[in-house]
Parts: C-alpha cells; sequence; structure tokens
C-alpha cells in the first residue's frame, strides 16, 4: 500500500516511539498537574489535607484535687462536655432537635426557643454526664450529628456541698482557681498541656500517637481543716445563725499545740471568702486575757492584787469615765475581774503594764500582723503605734476597744495562753502531693516565738477556767471537761460617730481540756439582730463546738468527778 | 535478572513498609477509642466515688441516722475509748 520510504510506511520503531511518548503523556500530564497543584494550589489543599487527616485537640487544664486532713475529697475536677449547634450545618432540623431532646432530657420546646434566638452557634446543654457523652459521640459523624459539637469542659465537685466553701474558693470550667485555695495554690494544682494536633480516622475517632501522651505533674492539697470538725462547726454556727440572726458569724478550730486549723466557718457562706482571715473588728472583752496576761508576764500586776472599784466608776481622763455595772464590789482580784469582765479592772491593769509593754505584748502576740497563711485578702488588723496613744487608748485597749484584730490572729493569741506561751505558725494547709510523687510539706509544726512564760500560761489557764466556773461563761461548760475561756460583747462603731449600744460584736474564744488543750475555740457573731451578749449567744455555741470536737477525737473527761451522780439528799 | 530481584525487593519493603502503617494506624486508633473509653469510665467513675462521698458526709450520715434510726449526737462523756 505504501511505498517503501513512505513515511507511513511500517516503521517499528517509530511507531514505538510513538507509543512510548503517548505513554509518557499521562504522567506528564499527572506530572504537571502535581506541579500545578504542588505550586498554585498548595495553601488550600495542604490546608484540606490538615482538616481531613488531623484533629485539633483543645487546650487543655489538669487540675489536682483537694483534700481534708484524713484525704477526705473537698474538690475534684470531673470531665464533662458542652453540647452546641451549629445551626447552618445542621442537615435536618426536626431529626436533630428530637434526637437532643431525647438524649439530653430537654423538651423541644426549649431548645427551639434557644435556636429561634440565636443566630448560629448556642449550647443546649452544659456539663454533660458520661453517660450521655457517650451517646452522642457515635453520632456526631453521621448526618444526624452534623451541626453538633461536644465540647470538653471541667465540671469543679465538692462532694461536701457547700461545706468549707469559704476557705476553698472556686475554679471555673477551664480548671482555673478562681478564690480561696483554688487560687492561692493555683499554679501547684493545675497543669496547661498547649493544644496537640492528633491523626484522625474517617469517622474522627483520634488515632493514639505516643507524642500525646503528657506527663503529670499536677499537684494535690491536703488542707488542715478536719471535715468532721467543720461540719461539727457550720452545724453550730447555722444554728446560732438561725437563733440570733446575726449580719456575719464565724468559728475558727485551732489544735494549740501545733497551730493547725481544723475548722473555719463563715456566715455568710461565699467561694473564697473565708471571714477567719478578712474580717478585722473589735474584740472587747475577750482581748482582756491578751492585756492581763501581759500584765501579769511583765510583772506590772501579781495574781493576788486587789484592784479598786470603788462605785464602780472610773473616770480615766476628764469627761472619760467608765463603769461596771455587772457587780457591787468595790475592790477584785484578777480573776474576779475576768469572771464578770470589767472593764474598770482590765483598763487599770492596761495603765499598770504601761503603753509601751502592751504594744509589745500584743505585738508579740502577733497582732497587727499577717500570718504566714497569706490567705487571699487576709488582714493584718490595725493598732496604732504606742507613741500616738492617749491615757485613754492605753486603757480601753485593756478591754478590747481601740484596736482591730482577725480572728485568726486572736485564735492564735489564745493558743498560746493555752500551750504553755509559745505563738504558733498557723497552718491551713499540710502538704502538696504531685502526680509524680514528691510531697511539698507545708504545715510544720512551728514555734514563733515565746509570748509568756508558763507560769503566765498556768495562771492565765486558772484565771480563764475560773471565768467558765464562776463567771460569764457559764453555758461554756462541758460535764466533765475542763474549760477555760472568755466572752466578749463589744460595742460597734457608729457611722454618726462614737459607739453604737444596739450594734454588737459578742464573741467567745476558750480551749479544752485545760491540762493538755486539744482545741482552741473561737465563736463571733457579729450585730446579732436579737439583743444578747457572749455569754448568752456565742459561749453554748462554743459548748456544741466542743462537745462535738472532743466525741470525734475521743478525748477522755478530765474531770470525772462531775460525771458521778449527785447523791440524793433524802426528803424529811 | 539482577535488576528483577532488586524492583521486587523494594516492592515487598515498600509493601512492608505500608502494611506496618496501616497496622500502626488501625492500633492507634483501637487505643485512642480504648483512651476514650477508658476517660469516660473514669468519668463515670469518679461520680459514683463523689456520690459514695457524699453518702459518706457527716450531713448524710446525721440526717439518716436521725430519721431512720431515731439516734442523736451523744455527749463526749458518754463515750468511751477502749484502749488496744
Amino acid at each position: 500500500m505504501f511505498k517503501q520510504n513512505s513515511p507511513f510506511a511500517y516503521n517499528a520503531k517509530a511507531r514505538m516511539k510513538l507509543c512510548g511518548l503517548l505513554c509518557l503523556l499521562a504522567p506528564l500530564c499527572i506530572g504537571v498537574r502535581l506541579f500545578y497543584m504542588q505550586t498554585f494550589l498548595h495553601d488550600e489543599l495542604a490546608d484540606k489535607a490538615e482538616r481531613a487527616i488531623y484533629n485539633y485537640l483543645d487546650e487543655d487544664r489538669l487540675r489536682g484535687n483537694i483534700y481534708d486532713a484524713n484525704g477526705h475529697f473537698l474538690a475534684e475536677s470531673v470531665r464533662t462536655h458542652s453540647c452546641g449547634i451549629s445551626k447552618r450545618y445542621v442537615k435536618d432540623k426536626a431529626k436533630t432537635i428530637d434526637f437532643l431532646s431525647k438524649t439530653l432530657g430537654i423538651s423541644k420546646k426549649q431548645i427551639e426557643r434557644e435556636w429561634n434566638k440565636h443566630r448560629n452557634f448556642f449550647f443546649v446543654a452544659k456539663k454533660i454526664k458520661p453517660d450521655v457523652y457517650m451517646k452522642i459521640l457515635p453520632v456526631l459523624r453521621t448526618p444526624l450529628g452534623q451541626g453538633l459539637d461536644l465540647t470538653p469542659e471541667y465540671e469543679r465537685v465538692h462532694p461536701y456541698g457547700d461545706s468549707a466553701i469559704d476557705i476553698l474558693g472556686a475554679a471555673n470550667s477551664k480548671n482555673l482557681g478562681l478564690s480561696g485555695i483554688e487560687q492561692m495554690f493555683n499554679s501547684e494544682m493545675s497543669q496547661q498541656i498547649s493544644k496537640r494536633r492528633a491523626k484522625r480516622a474517617r469517622r474522627g475517632e483520634l488515632i493514639y500517637d505516643r507524642s500525646l501522651k503528657e506527663e503529670r505533674s499536677v499537684g494535690s492539697v491536703y488542707l488542715t481543716l478536719d471535715i468532721l470538725a467543720q461540719y461539727y462547726a457550720e452545724q453550730a454556727l447555722e444554728k446560732a445563725v438561725k437563733d440570733y440572726e446575726p449580719e456575719r458569724g464565724l468559728i475558727l478550730v485551732q489544735q494549740p499545740q501545733t497551730g493547725r486549723l481544723l475548722a473555719a466557718a463563715s456566715y455568710p457562706r461565699k467561694d473564697g471568702q473565708s471571714l477567719a482571715f478578712q474580717f478585722t473588728y473589735e474584740p472587747g472583752s475577750t482581748f482582756k486575757t491578751i492585756a492581763i496576761s501581759s500584765a501579769l508576764d511583765a510583772g506590772a500586776v501579781s495574781i493576788n492584787d486587789a484592784i479598786d472599784m470603788s462605785g464602780r466608776k472610773w473616770e480615766i481622763a476628764r469627761g472619760v469615765v467608765v463603769r461596771d455595772r455587772q457587780h457591787d464590789k468595790d475592790e477584785l482580784t484578777i480573776p474576779e475581774i475576768m469572771a464578770v469582765s470589767s472593764n474598770i479592772g482590765a483598763g487599770k491593769i492596761a495603765l499598770e503594764l504601761g503603753a509601751k509593754n502592751l504594744f509589745y505584748y500584743m505585738k508579740a502576740f502577733g497582732f497587727g500582723t499577717k500570718t504566714d497563711i497569706n490567705f487571699n485578702g487576709e488582714s493584718k488588723g490595725y493598732i496604732l503605734p504606742y507613741n500616738k496613744w492617749t491615757v485613754v487608748d492605753t486603757a480601753t485597749k485593756g478591754y478590747g476597744y481601740g484596736i482591730a484584730l482577725t480572728p485568726v490572729q486572736l485564735i492564735g493569741a489564745y493558743s498560746a495562753v493555752a500551750n504553755g506561751g509559745w505563738l504558733m505558725q498557723p497552718h491551713l494547709v499540710d502538704r502538696i502531693e504531685y502526680a509524680d510523687g514528691r510531697t511539698e510539706q507545708k504545715a510544720k509544726t512551728q514555734k514563733i516565738r515565746r509570748v509568756i512564760k508558763q507560769e503566765t500560761s498556768d495562771t492565765m489557764k486558772k484565771v480563764l477556767e475560773h471565768v467558765v466556773q464562776e463567771g460569764s461563761g457559764k453555758r461554756a461548760r462541758i460535764k466533765g471537761y475542763s474549760v477555760a475561756g472568755k466572752t466578749g460583747t463589744a460595742e460597734k462603731l457608729s457611722q454618726e460617730g462614737g459607739y453604737a449600744t444596739r450594734h454588737h460584736v459578742v464573741s467567745f474564744c476558750g480551749f479544752t481540756p485545760i491540762d493538755d488543750p486539744q482545741f482552741t475555740i473561737l465563736v463571733v457573731l457579729d450585730n446579732p439582730s436579737k439583743y444578747t451578749f457572749g455569754g448568752t449567744a456565742a459561749a453554748p455555741v462554743f459548748k456544741e463546738v466542743a462537745e462535738g470536737l472532743l466525741s470525734m477525737q475521743g478525748v477522755p473527761p478530765d474531770r470525772p468527778e462531775e460525771l458521778q451522780p449527785k447523791p440524793k439528799t433524802p426528803k424529811i | 535478572m539482577k535488576l528483577f530481584a532488586i524492583v521486587f525487593a523494594v516492592s515487598v519493603f515498600a509493601f512492608g513498609v505500608v502494611m506496618m502503617r496501616i497496622e500502626i494506624n488501625r492500633s492507634g486508633r483501637a487505643i485512642g477509642q480504648l483512651h476514650t473509653e477508658v476517660e469516660v469510665k473514669r468519668a463515670r467513675n469518679q461520680y459514683l466515688e463523689l456520690e459514695v462521698v457524699r453518702l459518706q458526709s457527716p450531713q448524710s450520715v446525721q440526717a439518716e441516722a436521725a430519721e431512720k434510726l431515731h439516734l442523736r449526737r451523744t455527749p463526749p462523756q458518754n463515750i468511751v475509748v477502749l484502749e488496744e
């Protein structure tokens, strides 16, 4: 058909070349396309591939727990999820709402109301429990689940309800401490896990990779609080609030030998707002213990001294008169001054001691200084330097006016009287235990300084016992146990100037048993709406808390003779 | 022949690598699923533990004891501590 030399004549070589070229054409096209994609479509495709292959895990923050002294959970983070809807991605609104309504137990109407309220995204439910989460998870990658989103978050759970919440404080759903202990130890308790990339399977499940595993180093905080002691304190405070309707109230319990705080109850109870550290007040007569201990310790007075009370009226300076209406004696000894809570007696003793000495003793007892606890918002109280005091100031300080102190300072001072004269470092946090096994001990028993001599402490214990046995603190008596303490009823400063006779702070501070004190307890009721006194309102609260604590600790009675039945006198 | 052997060896190696990657992904996915399951079960367990703690709390115990057994707290002097 073709001539031999015709270009169309059969030529095997040429045909093979042609076939080869044709075969190369396809890879060439692919190559060109790949080149185009790699250079011109790179960003777009890389982004698509990234989204198809990888999942970005949210930034996460692990958080340790808070325990009481005996290892009971006080706060723990539990992983939960929030379920949200992106309206624009939902395929079938009716079906999706129906599914969510059944799974989450929320009415369809409610979901629809939210649906209509929002433009696109809204949360249907928060803090979803694990069982519900497991029902929604498989649906997410199906048409029904399109537009649904499960956002991981945390719920800070307090198994004891709001017990000790004023100390514990709050943490948010992102595991960030906001107040109280949660905030104070936020860096120790939380671990930030940065946003990580994880490979995902077709249906969105994560493909585990070793790089996803992160070493845990969060710490758990162990408090010195005992949840049972805290319960007794809160229960007693609740009852007192019901009976006397104070504006504020608090009960603080400390171990006098170690300085550990066993309970700190506040009313009103608010996250991270503990009155034990943040409340400052004029203590009134509970401060007489400090002034008289100081005077006895300095040798300014002796226990057998009798103080002149003639007329039960004392003009400290011109126009400043102090009256005692609670007794009719012209002379009182120190135990009697304490028992009847004589302002004249305490004022005169303070003057005997002198402003400078009283000031230094007050400082030594820890007043006017913050404790090392450093609780959020802790106040240091207020004491004016002694060189600015007048005679009236010195005298009034003797019975607890003209100074502002915090409950934790006062209980520390009473503990010093109870334990033989040592001011102890108060502790609220016992230790921090980290996930990697490290333990940081915080509550080491630490004597700050000797404030009064052992003999003074012994004398004061007897004086304070006398207050409870015979004086204003009778209602704090516990059958079978020795109790020492002092009542306080302080008038509050009035906004119009001077003191308001109708507004009081009533209190009681004491310890039990006397020879081997286990607990120092302070009860303060601020501005009770019913007119009352420290001896009538606060002392019974002390008794109630002390009874609970003695039972809790199994402290045997140290006055067993009081438990013996009294012989009946025969009727004549 | 030599070339064929090399191509064959490379192919076998490539196949092995691919199979290994597939297997790693498959087990990674399984581990991922197990992790999710563990996490959910742990959370569920946590809730149960917390419920136990709540039921053991002094508030609950006292309420139950008072309501069901008509018990009340005894004063400390009635408590006898037995020496070990």
